[in-house]
């Protein structure tokens, strides 16, 4: 292996650089996906119904502008609306638009049917405009749908039209807005605007947070590692590692996502730990008497951790391989993306690194003093804990379990979030635009109900109304569009009040029908492309949402199914609501194989290791408590379950297992040095616990620099990882040696006679990879290869 | 189209999907020297809107006059409406490609490349922005036979500026004892949804004497 790095050194850095490069020019290719629907596997039912109806119906989504003011119906506003819904209605890249000005009024009058305009002149006595305001309260297409019904505020809705690309469509709705002087506040929301923020965002994440945690990580490693030298040797495996794996978005032909974000946080959190561990080892050995040449050097640097580390960064990438667990595509991609960085932030540790130690080494004596860390204050805080567990250790167990327990009644609150504007801060133009929408105007979100069979039949047009009308009163529904309501509409023109058929659905098919082209050649058929398909084979129930919480959607897709399972007809559910409450489903699917496939792989490690399936049950211990105390805190503060926080487990058990793992290794080693159970705890919490802090630290600090998101559930991932490691590392060195010193367990004290017998020959292998604090044996090197952090600590 | 027209039409709309819509109808229809134009329409196929039927009185400057019997309802209605320029029966035509239309709401002009491909070329702009938007275009390309002078195709343009539909003129029948003609079969093509429609004439009659109580609301139901 020493060999071949210095025979082919430059070939090393130059592959290493050249794939780098090669990749890093991909990367402006990228391309951002702000469509959470896009999250959800393409195969699944909810997005193969959505799919049929989006065919059918058009894309449901909503450009939706918002006026408001004290009063709507002032002239100086009225004009303004119309001069906006004037555009919209010209604009090639949107499809249907309902607005004041879009909206009829159908009436029989005289004999007459009238269909007008709802505004055919625009009020300017205080008279018209109060028989506007009646106009509008008395209209079921107009109020609380283009006008709120306290007149506060107006919308123009309008669905996107897929032949214009959405951001052609939106920035000229924006170039409209933008000339508006007139005294109406305008907003803009709807999924379209939604998805133009988080485009924004991601490229604003991206940009940002990156280089934030970058930054953040080289201050880690200056403060561990000294000399810039050795800060760069690891850096430059960070950099690279990072520019390869966004490379590879683009050239797999994935897309940037909200939480593909995560993946170069990630890899800039965990790809230098390997590079530390060499760069610690080779500080080590320079401060050593002898003067040593460059390939001893490399040899001795090599020959001591190249196990370790392999060892280490394959458990690493195993536990990010258990985010292809999860349903949610990005999160597979994002397990894909990190395990390919971190092999090849492996590779470069193991070849890149040592070709660097070899090229700027020079042999030279060097008589620099060791520092001390004994008395610094993670020793002393260390010290005085492992005390307290040394002299309570049974109480110690008790606090800690009374404090995972009080946690975990958060469980009972734990909600799942798949709505796409909670993703975004409280106070953003969006949540802002979002609430008004629902308060005011029935909601931007919606469920499609497609009913397939002769939309002319009376029965079943009946029923279509009945369940309207029943979904009407429903709770968390906004408006509902149904064609049933247009056929009522024209039964009340074509009929007086006092007659039986007036406002009812006609008895007989001709009836409908010839109502169908009457409407067709009176009013604008447009109206109808929404609601009926063209051959009148299919209608759509289109209800806006106003609540859009999983739990009422899925409600609601319940009571629809269990209403309609007699309609003479297929009916089928889809919509961006339904959609997201499948997307919590799968989240939560996800969720629990990854938490099983974290368990799973902790125990069946500590269990091969400890050959002791006690010693895997003790070793899930820290996991499980870390799993509780981070989805019960999530209950208790309200942080919710969503695309960018379920994949905090998997990262969990790719960064936090190994605390336990290398604590209990360390104490059993302790132990086999035939010192007492109190000195084996002293004495791990010295050395192994030092280095497991650190460890976690700069972790915790890599992944810091998601508080700086533009997304709320970014941030919120953030805190948990603070959450969640916090939590491993403390579980690994406040409860397990208290649970250690408490039951004694036999799968870590048996044989210790035995072993000793055995220390000889592994004291002859000992390497002395954290000089100062101790000497661990190569045979458990693997276990602590994870802890760069005692050799970092060395300058 | 001009003068009395009796005839029977067949209006077929094709989805982007390709499923059909066809409606048969029987059509009286009377120019008068005011400029105003009269229709009856009677449905004959499908069934179930089989005797519907409907009266125009397309007024030059006043809005239009409908009314509309629905035989299933046994009910006749007047309709008022001030929309014009929408959409005929729900096809891709719009009312005013049905009539002859009016040149004064239009800047018309040869255009350079005319007496190419042995035709004229005649562009029509809606002589300001409320015309443009009551026909619903921007502009109007006519192409016409350089021979015979009769309309082969027109072009529309919408507010991008782009070509939105393009109305083919597949036959055409001479005006009986009058210089002009009729088409009679016309076919739309929206290029933007796809959506086809043909309108076509069948067993036309331009010289029948067609009475003006023809176009009462009276014989609707008849």
């Amino acid at each position: 292996m020493t060999d071949f790095i210095i025979k082919y050194k430059w070939v090393i850095i130059s592959v290493s650089f050249a794939l780098a490069i090669g990749m890093g020019v991909l990367i402006p290719l990228s391309k951002t996906d702000p469509d959470i629907r896009n999250y959800i596997p393409r195969s699944l039912p909810s997005r193969v119904t959505n799919d049929s109806i989006e065919k059918e119906f058009g894309v449901q989504d909503m450009i939706i502008v918002l006026f408001t003011d004290s009063s709507i119906l002032t002239p100086v506003d009225l004009r303004e609306i119309k001069e906006v819904d004037k555009a919209f209605s010209r604009m090639e890249g949107i499809g249907t638009v309902n607005s004041l000005y879009t909206a009829r009024k159908i009436k029989g009058e005289e004999g007459m049917m009238v269909v007008d305009p709802l505004i055919k002149k625009i009020p300017e006595t205080p008279e018209e405009t109060e028989a506007l305001k009646e106009d509008i309260l008395a209209n079921r297409f107009a109020r609380g749908i283009v006008v709120s019904s306290d007149m506060t505020a107006a919308a123009i809705t309008g669905t996107v039209n897929t032949n214009v690309p959405e951001y052609v469509t939106l920035n000229k709705v924006d170039s409209v807005i933008a000339v508006q002087k007139g005294n109406a506040e305008i907003m803009t929301g709807g999924l379209p605007y939604i998805r133009k923020h988080i485009v924004e965002d991601v490229n604003h994440d991206a940009m940002f947070l990156i280089p934030i945690a970058l930054l953040m990580m080289l201050v880690v490693l200056k403060l561990s590692l000294g000399d810039w030298r050795s800060v760069l040797m690891p850096f430059t495996v960070v950099i690279l590692s990072t520019v390869f794996t966004m490379g590879m978005i683009p050239l797999l032909g994935w897309k940037f996502s909200i939480i593909m974000c995560l993946a170069p946080i990630i890899l800039i959190s965990v790809a230098n730990n390997y590079g530390i561990y060499l760069v610690s080892r080779y500080q080590e050995l320079r401060r050593s008497d002898l003067p040593v040449g460059g390939k001893e050097m490399i040899r001795s640097i090599t020959g001591s951790l190249n196990m370790p580390i392999l060892f280490s960064g394959l458990t690493t990438i195993a536990g990010l391989l258990g985010l292809l667990a999860h349903s949610i595509i990005p999160a597979r991609q994002v397990g894909i993306l990190s395990a390919a960085g971190v092999t090849l932030a492996l590779v470069m540790s193991l070849l890149l690194i040592p070709a660097f130690i070899y090229l700027q080494h020079t042999p030279r004596r060097k008589n620099r003093q060791v520092r001390d860390y004994s008395n610094d204050l993670i020793s002393r805080a260390l010290k005085k804990v492992s005390a307290v567990i040394i002299k309570r250790p049974g109480r110690v167990l008790l606090v800690s379990l009374v404090i995972t327990l009080l946690t975990g009644i958060g469980f009972a609150f734990l909600r799942i979030d798949t709505n796409q504007e909670n993703f975004f801060p409280h106070k953003s133009p969006v949540r802002k635009v979002s609430e008004l929408i629902n308060s005011k105007f029935g909601g931007s979100q919606t469920i499609s109900v497609m009913i397939s069979g002769d939309i002319k039949d009376p029965v079943l047009m009946q029923k279509i109304d009945d369940l309207t009308q029943r979904l009407k009163g429903s709770e968390g529904v906004g408006t509902v569009f149904s064609i049933s309501d247009f056929v009522r509409e024209m039964s009340k023109a074509l009929y007086e009040p006092g007659e039986e058929e007036y406002d009812r659905i006609p008895s007989s098919t001709e009836a409908i029908a010839q109502m169908f082209e009457l409407y067709n050649m009176s009013g604008n058929p447009d109206d109808f492309k929404q609601l009926m398909n063209f051959d009148n084979t299919k209608a759509h129930i289109l209800v806006r949402l106003s609540n859009t919480d999983n739990k009422v959607v899925k409600a609601l897709e319940d009571d629809i199914r269990s209403y309609t399972s007699d309609f003479p007809a297929r009916v089928t559910t889809g919509g961006y609501a339904v959609i997201m409450t499948d997307f919590a489903q799968q989240i939560i699917n996800g969720q629990v194989a990854s938490l099983a496939f974290a368990l799973l792989t902790v125990f069946i490690l500590l269990a091969i290791n400890f050959k002791s399936l006690k010693g895997g049950l003790i070793g899930s211990i820290p996991l499980a408590g870390s799993i509780v105390i981070q989805f019960g805190f999530m209950g208790l503060v309200g942080i919710p379950i969503d695309a960018a926080t379920a994949l905090l487990s998997s990262i969990m058990i790719g960064v936090g297992v190994d605390f336990t793992i290398q604590y209990m290794w360390r104490y059993n080693n302790e132990l086999r040095k035939g010192v007492t159970r109190q000195e084996a705890i002293a004495t791990t919490h010295r050395t192994t616990g030092r280095s497991i802090f650190i460890n976690a630290l700069s972790v915790m600090v890599g992944f810091s620099a998601t508080f700086f998101s533009g997304f709320l559930s970014i941030r919120f991932f953030g805190y948990l990882v603070w959450l969640s490691i916090g939590s491993c590392f403390l579980y690994a060195i406040v409860f397990i040696p208290a649970l250690l010193l408490y039951f004694k367990p036999s799968f870590i004290e048996a044989n210790l006679s035995h072993s000793i017998k055995k220390k000889d020959k592994n004291e002859k292998d000992a390497i002395p990879i954290i000089s100062g604090v101790g000497s661990v044996t190569a045979g458990y090197a693997g276990s602590i290869a994870r802890s760069r952090t005692a050799d970092g600590e060395k300058s | 189209m001009s003068g009395n027209i009796q005839s029977t039409v067949t209006l077929t709309i094709t989805e982007k999907n390709g499923s059909v819509r066809t409606r048969k109808l029987n059509m009286f229809t009377k120019s008068y020297d005011d400029g105003t134009i009269k229709r009856m329409v009677k449905f004959l196929d499908p069934a179930d809107v089989r005797g519907t039927a409907m009266l125009i009185i397309d007024n030059k400057d006043v809005q239009d006059d409908i009314w509309i019997y629905l035989p299933a309802l046994k009910k006749t209605r007047r309709i008022v409406s001030t929309e014009k320029g929408k959409s005929f029966m729900s096809s891709e035509f719009s009312n005013a490609d049905m009539s002859s239309g009016s040149n004064s709401d239009f800047t018309i002009k040869h255009m350079p490349e005319s007496g190419k491909n042995d035709t004229w070329v005649i562009e029509s702009i809606p002589v300001n922005d409320d015309k443009a938007d009551e026909y619903g275009f921007t502009k109007k390309i006519t192409y016409l036979d350089k021979k015979d002078l009769k309309t082969k195709k027109i072009d529309f343009y919408n507010f991008d500026n782009v070509l939105f539909k393009t109305i083919e003129i597949v036959a055409t029948q001479p005006l009986a004892g009058k210089e002009g003609y009729i088409m009679t079969d016309m076919l739309a093509e929206n290029h933007l949804n796809g959506r086809s429609s043909r309108v076509k004439f069948d067993q036309v009659n331009t010289s029948a004497m067609i009475p003006d109580n023809t176009f009462v609301a009276d014989n609707l139901a008849r």
